[in-house]
C-alpha cells in the first residue's frame, strides 16, 4: 500500500465479467472457466502489484458476475493487500439494506480493503426481474442510497420513503468495520447527475471513460468538481476522482494491434462499428507499447486534473486467460511503476490521496480529537 | 452539410454510441442554428436511410423549436407527398416548427421544358420561411445538463442523508 499512498494514486483494474467466446478460436469459457479465471485474474493483479481489483455486477447472460460480494469475499480469503471494489453495485434494484450488510461483512473479511462503486444500470429488463421499475432508476438512485448512508452511519435507522418499505428501530449488523463505512464512488457511462449526487454527497466520481469521447468525461468532472465545492465539501481540486482506461499492450506496438484486432472487430459493445483506429483516437483505448500507454495514460491528466485512481479493463472480449495475465505483467511492471513516479510528479500538495480504509479512520480519528489546528482535512466528511 | 461524407461515423454512432470528432462538430452546427433547411431525396417512399440515420443519432431535443423549412428531390413528382407523409411528421416528432410550404423537385424540373416553375416554389417557400424565421427570432440555447441536473437537484433536497 506504501506505494499508492506515495504518489496519491490507486491503479487496478476492473472486469465486466462477459463470457464471450475468443473470436480467434470459437470456444467460449464454461461460466465455471469464467469465474475461475476471474479469481485468477484478480490474484495475479495484486501478484502485479496493482492496488485495486473491481468487479462488475450483471444478472443476464453472457455475463457471471452477478454475485459480486461472494466473488470478492473468496477473493479477498486469496489475497492480502489488494482493494476489492465493484464496477458498478447497482443501487436501484439492489435493496439498500442488502447492500448494507454485504459490504459491511466483505469489510470485516478483507480486513478494511472494501469500497464500493454505486451505478443505476441501464439494463431496462433487470429492474422487474428485483420489483423495480426502471422509469424510477433517479428516485430510486437517490433514495435508496440516502438510506444506505443512514444504516451505515446511524446505529439504529427509523426511516421511511416512497420507493421502499420502511424501517423502524433497525441496526445493521455487522456495524461497518471500526465504524467507518466503505467509501463510496458514484459511476457514469454518460449521466451528469451522477455527478451531481457524487459532489453533494462529498463521495468519489468515477467516470466510466472507456466508450465515450474524452470531451464528455472532461465535462462530467468538471461538473462534479464544480459542484463538490458548491456544496462545501473542498476546493475542486480536493474532489475524488477515478477513470477508466483500456489498454492492449505487446513490447512491439504493431503486434499489439494485430493481436488484439480481431477481439475489438467483434467485441460485444463496440466491436462491427468504427475501426480499431477510429476508436483509439476517440476513446482512451490504447493498443501498443507500455510506453505507449504510459504516454496516453498521462495525458488524461491534463483534460481531468490530478485525479486517485485509474482503472483499467484488461479482460474482456474473449480474451484467453493466458493473454490477460500477461497484460497484468505487463502493466505491472513497465506501466504502473511509471505512471506512480509520473503522477507524482507536479502532483500539487493540496490534492487529496486516493481514500482507503485507513486514511479514513486516521481522519475521523483526527476529526474526533481536539483540534490543534486550522488545517482542512478534505477526508474529513 | 452533406451527410455523406458523415455515413460512417453516423454509422458508429449508432452501433456504438461513439461520436466522432466530425459528427459532433456537425451536431454543434445544428445546436447553433436559428433555422434549418433539411432535404433528402425520396427513396422508397420515404427519406434516405442516411438521412434518418442523422437524426436518430442527433442528441435529443437538438430540433426542439427549431425552424425547419423542409425539401425532397425525385425521380417523379408523383412522390411528393414524402414530404407530408415522413419528413413534416418526423420533424414534427421532434419539436421542430415546420415551415408550411415545403418545395419538392423532381426531374421534370429539371428538364429543358422546366421554366421557372421550381424557381418560383423555392421563392415561395424561401418567403415564408423567412417570415417564420423572423417570427421565431434568435433561438434559446437549451442548456440539457442544466436541466438535467435540476431534477435530481429537487429530490436532494428532499433527502436528508446529506451533510
Amino acid at each position: 500500500m506504501g506505494s499508492s499512498e506515495a504518489s496519491g494514486m490507486q491503479f487496478g483494474i476492473f472486469t465486466v465479467g462477459d463470457v464471450t467466446p475468443d473470436p480467434t478460436t470459437g470456444k467460449a469459457p464454461t461460466e465455471a472457466e469464467r469465474i475461475r479465471a476471474t479469481v485468477a485474474i484478480a490474484r495475479k493483479a495484486e501478484e502485479a502489484g496493482l492496488d485495486v481489483f473491481a468487479t462488475g455486477e450483471h444478472h443476464n447472460p453472457p455475463f457471471v458476475p452477478s454475485s459480486p460480494t461472494t466473488l470478492l469475499g473468496y477473493i479477498a480469503g486469496q489475497t492480502e493487500r489488494i482493494i476489492l471494489s465493484t464496477s458498478t453495485t447497482l443501487i436501484t434494484t439492489n435493496d439498500p439494506v442488502k447492500i448494507a450488510e454485504d459490504f459491511s461483512v466483505l469489510q470485516h473479511l478483507s480486513g478494511g480493503r472494501t469500497d464500493v462503486m454505486l451505478g443505476r444500470g441501464n439494463t431496462g429488463p433487470v429492474y422487474p426481474w428485483f420489483g423495480q421499475d426502471i422509469r424510477n432508476a433517479l428516485p430510486l438512485t437517490v433514495e435508496h442510497y440516502g438510506l444506505l448512508r443512514r444504516l451505515w452511519r446511524e446505529e439504529v435507522v427509523d426511516w421511511q420513503g416512497k420507493l421502499r418499505t420502511s424501517l423502524q428501530g433497525f441496526t445493521l449488523a455487522p456495524r461497518p468495520l471500526d465504524n467507518v463505512p466503505p467509501f463510496v464512488w458514484h459511476a457514469s457511462i454518460r449521466t451528469p447527475e451522477v455527478a451531481e449526487l457524487a459532489a453533494y454527497f462529498g463521495d468519489g466520481f468515477f467516470a466510466n471513460h472507456i466508450f465515450w469521447p474524452t470531451s464528455h468525461t472532461q465535462a462530467m468532472v468538471e461538473l462534479y468538481r464544480r459542484r463538490f465545492e458548491h456544496y462545501g465539501h473542498g476546493t475542486p481540486e480536493q474532489a475524488i476522482v477515478g477513470l477508466g482506461g483500456q489498454a492492449f499492450m505487446r513490447r512491439n506496438s504493431q503486434d499489439a494491434v494485430d493481436e488484439f484486432r480481431p477481439y475489438f472487430d467483434n467485441a460485444p459493445v463496440y466491436g462491427h462499428g468504427p475501426s480499431l483506429e477510429d476508436f483509439t483516437a476517440l476513446t482512451p483505448l490504447t493498443v501498443g507499447s507500455p510506453a505507449q500507454v504510459v504516454e496516453r495514460t498521462l495525458g488524461f491528466r491534463d483534460y481531468v486534473g490530478d485525479y486517485q485512481r485509474q482503472l483499467f479493463l484488461m479482460d474482456h472480449a474473449g480474451l484467453p486467460l493466458k493473454t490477460v495475465l500477461e497484460q497484468l505483467d505487463l502493466l505491472g511492471e513497465e506501466v504502473v511503476p511509471v505512471l506512480r513516479q509520473e503522477f507524482a510528479v507536479g502532483r500539487p500538495a493540496g490534492v487529496p490521496a486516493a481514500p482507503t480504509h485507513e486514511s479514513l479512520l486516521r481522519a475521523r480519528t483526527a476529526d474526533e480529537e481536539p483540534q490543534t489546528d486550522s488545517e482542512d482535512n478534505p477526508e474529513a466528511r | 452539410m452533406e451527410l455523406r461524407p458523415l455515413g460512417h461515423p453516423i454509422m458508429d454512432a449508432m452501433l456504438t454510441g461513439v461520436t466522432a470528432d466530425a459528427l459532433e462538430s456537425a451536431f454543434q452546427a445544428v445546436a447553433a442554428a436559428d433555422g434549418i433547411i433539411a432535404v433528402t431525396p425520396a427513396f422508397n417512399a420515404s427519406f434516405s436511410g442516411l438521412f434518418k440515420s442523422f437524426f436518430d443519432v442527433l442528441p435529443a431535443q437538438a430540433l426542439s423549436d427549431m425552424p425547419v423549412l423542409i425539401g425532397a428531390t425525385g425521380g417523379t413528382e408523383r412522390h411528393s407527398l414524402v414530404l407530408e407523409h415522413a419528413l413534416r411528421p418526423m420533424f414534427s416528432y421532434l419539436h421542430a416548427i415546420v415551415s408550411p410550404r415545403a418545395v419538392y423537385a423532381a426531374t421534370s424540373d429539371f428538364g429543358s421544358q422546366a421554366g421557372p416553375a421550381l424557381g418560383e416554389r423555392i421563392a415561395t417557400a424561401a418567403a415564408d420561411f423567412a417570415r417564420l424565421l423572423r417570427a421565431c427570432g434568435p433561438r434559446a440555447r437549451r442548456d440539457l445538463v442544466d436541466e438535467d441536473l435540476a431534477s435530481i437537484q429537487q429530490l436532494l433536497g428532499g433527502e436528508t442523508g446529506g451533510s
